[in-house]
């Protein structure tokens, strides 16, 4: 069975093989040992409730259990830009008229801004890619939102997420090739690796902070701007279903879309339940799958399994296998939603 | 030959200047009723006392054996009843002191600095005249003395707007990295939208926020403060005045804007008040002498040998003559270096 809990000291090694495969983009996890291990450590204090919201990094990993293999994680910050700020491009309309002279046109153009700070966000998802296909990506990205569901006071109003822009198989960002080349002489992926390291402040400090005029960008760079990169499509599409959506908003970068949703309106958090747990041998015909977890923090944990549950009465009927993998026993709370959400 | 300030019936001789003077030339469009207008308002200008400059507008006109063969103007004000745009040639620093990183960016910033600031322009020279000795040279600095000896009718600052680069079919690869996105017209157009219109109309079309260079195109990099090659002559005499060219740049084809403290200006601070003598026929020592006369309506200035003694300025009868100066009136003059002539 596959399930998601908090990450241990002991996944470090596979953390750092993660992080070195994900490549160019997934800025969340830079090759360095050290701070993937203080990543970790940060982690555990945030499970514990022992994080102040600017520290707050949750690090869940997705294992089968059988096999006691890792197959991926994934990441919630608990609010962006408290320490560093933050940065985006917003892209905003202007127009140029003049009645007088018969001229209207209508420009977009970059606005650096810091308008979401403060948010909570998705981030440093990562599959294995023998894995990938079987539906596992959506147990790693939903089952967070059951833990933001549950512990809903520990999180800010609103959830973003960065997508990773459009970059060749050498790492070349046309949008960075366009823009930020010409304010920072390093390629894209120094720049990426230093934002990793905790320096995208800095890094950003170096940008164009008056808007850009699209209009002066190569057209390569426009045609990226706002594009996720191939391999995010498939994270891009879960999260719009959620209810995710772009405002206008991306990395200042790879200019890459940085998607946004009121965290209560999440699909899974607002149709998620709790019920009173029952374990049967076997389930009735009429059970449909549901993503699960338990209610606690340190011992968190969350699958994909089978459940028939019973709304009047509140109750839910889980086979023995999967209570144990919730860690739960007969009469304990588990939360539930119902895959797909209805 | 002769400057003097321009009458209206100088009409169709300036109409045919204008014409002539091609695109970009600031307040010489070939527009007649515009010329028009300028010249009343110059005859105007040239009558009236001034107390506090404002809309004055000063043309001169180059007579050579009674024709005209060149003309130049000062506005008192640039931008006096609308705002006077630029883009202010500006470098900034992004600097981060944690990663060792130090950039200059240069950026080009719309900017009103030169509103209000008197502005030479207007400068048109057959080019028949180019290689004469020193009509360019009394075309354009006769307006200097002109502001020397009437100080409270300019502003502290004197401006020169220069014709930008642009190839011989008049396309400008400034105009068209940037104007031609927000105008959807050709360069040549705009120039007489503003010629015609209003500047502050085209102007207020324009990117209001800082313009990154590095993110233009290298062709429009590269005329960024270069100036059209008729514009050479104009751009050299201004400069050899101590006129910078560095800061400001036209909006619309980036050629440099030419600015000076007008106390600064070599033939201002160096032009001095001479009483007249005439020089006795074949005097020694004559030297070449740029000189006007005090008057206002009836300004006169010319090119002429001459010789200094302490406070006056021996002249031959002829150009007495042409000046309608006489013995013991007050002139302003300035020796005028023989390499320039």
């Amino acid at each position: 069975m596959l399930v998601l809990r908090p990450i241990a000291e002991t996944d470090l090694a596979i953390l750092l093989r993660f992080a070195a495969a994900a490549g160019v983009g997934v800025t969340s996890l830079p090759v360095d040992e050290t701070r993937l291990a203080q990543r970790i450590t940060a982690s555990q204090r945030a499970f514990a409730g022992n994080s102040p919201l600017a520290e707050a990094d949750y690090l869940f990993v997705l294992e089968d259990q059988s096999r006691q293999q890792v197959l991926g994680i994934s990441a919630i910050r608990g609010a962006v830009g408290l320490d560093a700020p933050c940065y985006h491009y917003r892209i905003g309309t202007m127009v140029h008229a003049s009645p007088a002279l018969g001229i209207w046109s209508q420009h977009q153009s970059l606005f650096l801004s810091n308008d979401y700070t403060g948010c909570a966000e998705l981030c440093s998802l990562y599959l294995d890619p023998s894995v990938r296909g079987q539906g596992f990506g959506a147990l790693l990205s939903r089952a967070r939102f059951l833990f933001i569901a549950q512990f809903i006071d520990r999180f800010p109003s609103r959830v973003i997420s960065e997508l990773r822009g459009v970059c060749d198989s050498q790492g070349r960002s046309p949008f960075w090739e366009g823009l930020g080349r010409h304010f920072f002489q390093i390629e894209f992926a120094e720049a990426d690796r230093l934002t990793g390291l905790g320096h995208k402040a800095f890094v950003a400090e170096m940008m164009p902070k008056y808007p850009v005029y699209l209009d002066f960008l190569p057209a390569e760079a426009q045609a990226v701007l706002a594009q996720t990169h191939p391999d995010t499509v498939l994270a891009e599409a879960l999260l719009r279903d959620e209810g995710f959506v772009q405002q206008g908003y991306v990395d200042i970068f790879d200019g890459g879309p940085t998607l946004v949703a009121a965290t209560e309106h999440i699909r899974t958090i607002a149709a998620s339940r709790c019920y009173q747990l029952r374990v049967v041998e076997q389930l009735a015909a009429t059970a449909t799958p549901y993503l699960l977890s338990n209610t606690v923090d340190q011992q968190f944990r969350a699958v994909l399994a089978s459940a028939v549950c019973y709304h009047e009465r509140q109750e839910i009927e889980l086979t023995s296998g999967v209570a144990a993998a919730l860690l739960r026993q007969v009469g304990d709370t588990v939360r539930a939603c119902p895959v797909p959400v209805r | 030959m002769i400057i003097r300030p321009v009458r209206v019936s100088d009409l169709p001789a300036i109409e045919r200047m204008a014409h002539d003077s091609g695109v970009g030339v600031t307040n010489l469009p070939d527009q007649r009723d515009t010329l028009f207008e300028r010249i009343c308002l110059s005859v105007r200008s040239f009558e009236t006392d001034v107390a506090t400059y404002g809309t004055e507008f000063y043309q001169f006109v180059l007579e050579d054996e009674g024709r005209l063969c060149g003309t130049a103007a000062i506005a008192a004000a640039a931008g006096f009843s609308e705002p006077f745009y630029s883009y202010r040639n500006e470098t900034l620093i992004h600097a981060s002191a944690s990663l060792d990183v130090h950039n200059k960016i240069h950026a080009l910033t719309l900017c009103h600095d030169l509103s209000g600031e008197s502005q030479l322009c207007a400068f048109f020279l057959e080019p028949a005249y180019h290689a004469h000795p020193y009509a360019a040279q009394l075309l354009s600095r006769a307006r200097l003395l002109f502001i020397a000896q009437h100080r409270e009718r300019f502003a502290r600052r004197l401006i020169a707007e220069m014709v930008g680069w642009s190839d011989e079919k008049g396309i400008s690869p400034f105009w068209e990295a940037i104007g031609r996105k927000f105008f959807h017209m050709d360069y040549a157009q705009a120039q007489h939208l503003v010629a015609t219109r209003s500047k502050t109309f085209v102007a207020e079309l324009m990117p209001s926020y800082p313009i990154y260079v590095s993110l233009l195109p290298d062709a429009a990099q590269h005329v960024i403060g270069q100036i059209h090659p008729d514009a050479e002559l104009p751009w050299s005499i201004l400069m050899a005045e101590g006129f910078e060219d560095e800061d400001y740049l036209a909006i619309f084809d980036g050629a440099p804007t030419l600015v000076a403290r007008t106390d600064h200006v070599r033939s201002i601070a160096a032009a001095k008040r001479y009483f007249v003598r005439q020089a006795p026929p074949s005097s020694p020592h004559l030297q070449p002498y740029l000189l006007a006369n005090t008057a206002t309506a009836e300004f006169r200035a010319t090119v002429t040998a001459g010789m200094v003694e302490a406070n006056k300025l021996y002249l031959p009868a002829e150009t007495c003559a042409a000046l309608g100066l006489r013995e013991g009136e007050v002139v302003s003059a300035l020796s005028v270096d023989e390499s320039l002539c």
